[in-house]
Parts: C-alpha cells; structure tokens; sequence
C-alpha cells in the first residue's frame, strides 16, 4: 500500500482507541496547537486545505464553518452526523472504533473554530453498544485529561461532547433530518432555506455546522501540518487530503482503505485491494455509493473526487466503492437499491414517496420476468420525473442510479423481459 | 388506543420497581445531554429505555413516555412507527436482522436469509413458536466490508457469515435466554412497500422550515413553536 497515512495512522498499533495510543504518537498537540490561534485562523488553514464533507455532498467545510461564523446569533452548534446509512459505507465506524481521540480532537477544534461550546455526535441506533460505546469510553478518557468539558487545556474554552443515537432510519443522515431526530421527532427533512448554517436552520433553530465523522478527523492533521500542505495530499485540485474509501464487492481485500483523495477506481481495487477475487471479472463500480451513478469496468481509470465524478455524471458521494463482477445482473442490483430507497423515503414529498415504490415494483416485475421492454423504459422515465422535485436529495439519489444502470448496462435488462 | 390523546396526565408505569430503578437513571442521562428547557428532545432515548426493558414499545409504554417527558402522546406514536429499531408488536428472546442492502446482497445474502428462514422455521417478518427468535430483513448495517452482515438484537455485529458461522451462531443463541421478551406472534410486517402504502393517505409536509404537522394535537404541541 502506498501513500501518507493520517487518518488510519494508529490503526494497527494495540488499543489503538486508547488515549496512551493516541498521546504517544502525538494526539492532543494539534488541539494545544489551535487553541494558541484565533479561531478565524483555523478556519482560513480549514479553507485552504480544501477539505471536502466526507459525509457525501462533498461540501467545502471551511466555506460552511465561514457560513456559521458570520452569524450573530449564539449559541452556535456543531453536529456531527455519526448516522453512516448509505449503502456500501462503513468507515465512520472504523474510525470510532479505532481511533476516536483523533475525531474527538478535531471535533473539540471545530468548536474552538466555531465557537461552539455545546456538540452532539449522532451515531446511529445500531452503534449503541459497539462504535458509540468505544466514542463514549473516550469522551470520558477525553474529559478525564482535560481535552473536554470546563476551560480546555486552560485556554477558557467550553466545550461538551454528547454522544446521542438514532433509531434506525436511513433518512436520518440527511443533515436536517438529523436535526429533526436530535430534537427528539421522526426524521422528515426540513425545507431549505434557512439552512442548517442559518439562524432558523440549525439545531433548536439556531446557526449549526453539520459534519461528517471524518471530515472532522481530518482537523488535527490540518491544524499540524496547515492548510496549504494538507490540500497538496489530494491527487485533484480543490480535493484536498486522504479519503477513507470503504471498498466492498468482489474484490480479495475489502475493507476500508486511506488513500490520497482523488486516486482512481483501478489503482484503488489493484493497488489495495488486491483485485478481484478470482474468477471474478469486473462489470461495474458504485463509486460513492447506492445513491451514486454507476460505471462500467472500461471507466475504472477515473479519478475519485468530487470534481471528477461531478463532471463524469456521477459523485464520490460518501467514499463507498462496491466493485461488483460478471455474476450480477444490473437489473437484479438496481431491483435492490429500489427496496432500499423504497422503504427509506420518509413519504412527505410525492415523487420520492410514489416514484420511488413505483419504480421498485416495476423492477420487481422485471426482475420476475414478467417485465416488457416498456417498463425498462419507464423504471428511467419515471425517475428522470423525479428529479430536483424534492425536499431533500433522496429522491435524487434513487433516480441517479435507476437512470444510469439502465444506460450502461441496458442488455441486463433486456436479457430479463419479453419483446 | 392512544392515538390522538392532547391530555397527558398520570401514567401509571408498565416497569417493575427494578426497570423502573434503571429505565429513571437512563432518562435522567439522556435528559442532562439536552439544555433545560429541550428535555423532550430525550424522547428517541427514552424510548430505547422503555424498550430495553419491556423488550418491544407497548402501548401503555408509549404512553408512560409521554407523560414523562410531557409530550403528546401523539407524537410519542409518530416517532416509534417511524425508527425501524423500536419494536412495535413482542418479538422473540432472540432477534436476528439479516442485512440485505447491496453488498451482503452481492455477496450471499439472500442465502443466508434463506439458511436462517429454515433453521428458525420461520419467514422474515416472524416469531417462532416458542417465543425464541425473530427474523428480519434489515437495511445496511455500515458492515459491508465484512457482507453478508447479521444484526443480533439490535446491537451485536456478526460479519463475513458463512454457511457454518450461521449455523454455530444459531446453536449458540438456542442455549443462551436471551432478552427477557414477551411472547408473540408478529413483529413488524415484512412487505417492504408496506409503510410506503400506509404513507400514501395524504399528508400535510409542513410550511417552510418546519416538520410537518399532521394533527392538531400535534400543532398544538406544548413545546414552544417556531
Ligand atoms: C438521504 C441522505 C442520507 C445521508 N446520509 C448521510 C450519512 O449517513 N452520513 C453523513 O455523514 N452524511 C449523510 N448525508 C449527507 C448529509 O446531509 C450532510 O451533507 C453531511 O452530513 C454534511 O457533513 P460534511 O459536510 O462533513 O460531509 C446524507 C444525505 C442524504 C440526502
Ligand atoms: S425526497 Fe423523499 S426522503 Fe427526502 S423529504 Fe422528500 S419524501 Fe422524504
Ligand atoms: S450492505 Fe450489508 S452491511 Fe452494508
């Protein structure tokens, strides 16, 4: 494996998730560090790193801690969406599993940055006793030395850490569905504007940064080492960093891999991962993944930022990459997801709601063979009327793929209905 | 029935004097995270709490929660149909939730849902007989590195099943008790496109910036509005 290594730094060493690990390799000096800056310094270093949201959108963060800042209205808070639900994603659990300092340092400087003195990390229900546990151990570890709770390191801040759960609900992911649970109802997304950033928008109504577990792993390392060199990590311009790509599918290795942000899907699957298993062949790539536009084999040269993928039709979405091989039938895969999104929409808005239990019923008959060449056409008409209809992006990350896996592997279908 | 209640008044408690002991110290928990005056924002958590103990969310459960926090007992019911986790119906001591989102589904899932719908003797959707197990489909577990993933109770990850470990982890649940869960035919109903149905009676989406509001007693909610 090639590559500078941030953020799985610690992972193989014993107790990786301890505080005596995290410390002896340096931990806890990056926020020592930040504290002596002003906060608006961080932010231009966060700026200037070019880090992207890791959640999935691919947001600029300094740009939205800047959104955050110029509100006049306190209290400010940072929320952090532990809630991991996008199909072929799993490596926020692998961080606060295995090195949940280094997210609490950066989430502890994002307060500094913000000057938010009160943060919840959402996990979602099934972390309770494994991934949250482990982050809860180190909340206490954390507050015990002094990194969290009453004028840190004493530099005057205040900062709290709460970690909270979910209860199964894949919409809750979406930030101010996240919101909505945190408050303590059923997670119907909020109609923007205002958003989250925005007084009105934010948590209990007030100016709220929502971040992805990793990307505030990322703060200590960008604090360390500044902006500018951190952006240089990337392979892309304005992708700055290593990623966690969290690789699945056929491949001999899976599993969740830090590679420069921006390395393309066929050095990822050689170079890491092994390859395909053998007597697997690689047909398609879900490069960020369910939600994410597919590619065929012959695409796997592309690059995987968000720029790139943007241009290409498709996004780098949370960092899932599942490489599927010759025995799936694309139609019987995107029958799959429809069930997922079917039965995450949340309902409230008609072409989410009704597109997507339409579009799963129609692969459903296809799958069957009982399909017609027109309801092939029409799993991708119905979800181009889907499109940028809706309150939140679910509705658009089920069309994406329903278009794309008909256009790239049409025969799939056909093989599957009469006429 | 307690589906369009406004009243919350004294709710007797569906615990024991020993899940009472440890479902108060929870709530009290979950409560401290939140700002004084946003304690009905512990609702997800003292939910979990009630479940935790009566092994599934009761009617009378409900109910106990909203009193407790003074929230409608509406919007109680809103937020326990709406999270897959809450358990709505009893469900066996042991509840086995097989991942079938689209990694475990490409690597074997659909076998394993079948192996366990055979060893249990039941569909997906179901209790068995002597009140042991259940079995679920369930979305992705962010466990896809190591599909096909199971889910055992809500909590424990069980990754890269085989045939074998299947087989090993079902013996080892029959000898263990398991979560003190009540007795019962049915969980959650198993049509995926179930709730999408029952979602599909119309349905007020709220004005900008706001959750939706479906009922009056829900608009006329006791936490301060925005
Ligand atoms: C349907 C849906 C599900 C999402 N699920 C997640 C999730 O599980 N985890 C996450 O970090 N972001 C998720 N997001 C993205 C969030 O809305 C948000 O963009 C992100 O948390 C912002 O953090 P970042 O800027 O650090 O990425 C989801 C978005 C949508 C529309
Ligand atoms: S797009 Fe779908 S999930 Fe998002 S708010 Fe509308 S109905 Fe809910
Ligand atoms: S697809 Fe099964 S755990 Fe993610």
């Amino acid at each position: 494996m090639t590559g500078p290594k941030i953020l799985t730094a610690d992972w193989d060493k014993p107790q990786s998730w301890s505080l005596d690990t995290y410390r002896a390799s340096g931990g806890y000096q990056a926020l020592a560090k930040a504290l002596k800056m002003q906060p608006q310094q961080i932010v231009d270093e966060v700026v200037k790193s070019n880090l992207r949201g890791r959640g999935g959108a691919g947001f600029p963060t300094g740009m939205k801690w800047n959104f955050v800042r110029k509100e006049t209205s306190f209290p400010k808070y940072l929320v952090v969406n532990a809630d991991e639900g996008e199909p072929g994603t799993f490596k926020d659990r692998e961080i606060l599993l295995r090195s949940p300092h280094m997210f609490l340092e950066g989430l502890i400087i994002g307060c500094y940055a913000i000057e938010c003195h009160l943060t919840y990390v959402y996990c979602r229900g099934e972390f309770r006793e494994s991934a949250m546990a482990r982050l809860e151990k180190a909340i206490e570890e954390a507050r015990a030395a002094g990194y969290i709770g009453k004028n840190i390191l004493g530099s005057g801040l205040d900062a709290e850490v709460h970690a909270v759960y979910g209860a199964g609900a894949y919409i809750c992911g979406e930030e101010t569905a996240l919101l909505e649970s945190l408050e303590g109802r059923k997670g119907y997304p909020r109609l923007k504007p205002p958003f989250p950033a925005n007084a009105g928008g934010g948590l209990f109504k007030q100016p709220t940064a929502v971040n992805n577990v990793e990307t505030l792993a990322n703060m200590p390392a960008i604090v360390t080492m500044g902006g500018d060199e951190f952006s240089r990590l990337g392979l892309v311009p304005k992708n700055g960093g290593t990623r966690l790509y969290a690789v699945s599918g056929q491949v001999r290795k899976p599993g969740v891999y830090e590679a420069p942000m921006g390395i393309s899907f066929k050095a990822l699957l050689d170079e890491y991962c092994g390859g395909m298993r053998q007597g697997s062949t690689l047909k398609a790539i879900i490069p960020g993944g369910a939600s994410s536009a597919v590619m065929t084999a012959a695409e796997a040269d592309w690059a995987s930022d968000f720029d790139t993928l943007k241009a290409k039709k498709t996004m780098a979405g949370s960092g899932a990459v599942v490489y599927l091989d010759q025995s799936v039938n694309m139609a019987q895969a995107l029958a799959n997801l429809m069930h997922f999104f079917a039965h995450e929409s949340c309902g409230q808005c008609t072409p989410c709601r009704e597109g997507t239990a339409w579009l799963s019923r129609l692969l459903d008959k296809i799958v069957a063979g009982k399909g017609e060449k027109q309801d092939v056409d029409n799993v991708h008409q119905i979800a181009r009327q889907m499109e940028m209809k809706t309150i939140c992006a679910l509705a658009d990350g089920a069309a994406m793929p329903a278009k794309s896996y008909i256009e790239k592997f049409r025969a799939d279908f056909d093989a599957l209905v009469r006429g | 029935m307690i589906s369009l209640g406004t009243q919350v008044g004294p709710v007797e408690s569906p615990f024991t004097p020993e899940q009472q002991q440890r479902f108060d110290a929870g709530l009290e928990r979950a409560i401290a995270k939140y700002p004084s005056e946003r304690r009905k924002a512990a609702l997800l958590a003292a939910l979990h709490l009630a479940q935790d103990e009566l092994g599934w969310v009761s009617e009378p459960a409900m109910a106990y929660v909203a009193f407790r926090l003074d929230v409608p007992p509406v919007r109680v019911r809103e937020v326990a149909t709406f999270y897959t986790m809450y358990r709505l119906r009893p469900v066996g001591r042991h509840h086995i939730g097989v991942c079938n989102s689209i990694s475990c589904w490409a690597m074997g899932a659909e076998q394993v849902l079948r192996q366990c719908s055979e060893m249990l003797g039941i569909r997906p959707g179901e209790t068995s007989g002597d009140g042991h197990f259940s079995l679920e489909e369930v979305a992705c577990l962010a466990a896809c590195g190591g599909a096909p993933a199971v889910l055992v109770n809500n909590y424990t990850f069980y990754e890269n099943v085989t045939a074998e470990s299947l087989k090993a982890l079902i013996r080892d649940l029959r000898e263990q008790p398991g979560k003190a869960m009540a007795k019962g035919p049915l969980p959650r109903l198993p049509d995926p496109h179930a709730h999408i149905e029952s979602q599909s009676t119309p349905q007020a989406t709220g004005t900008l910036g706001q959750p939706a509001v479906t009922t009056r007693a829900e608009a006329g909610s006791t936490e301060p509005k925005r």
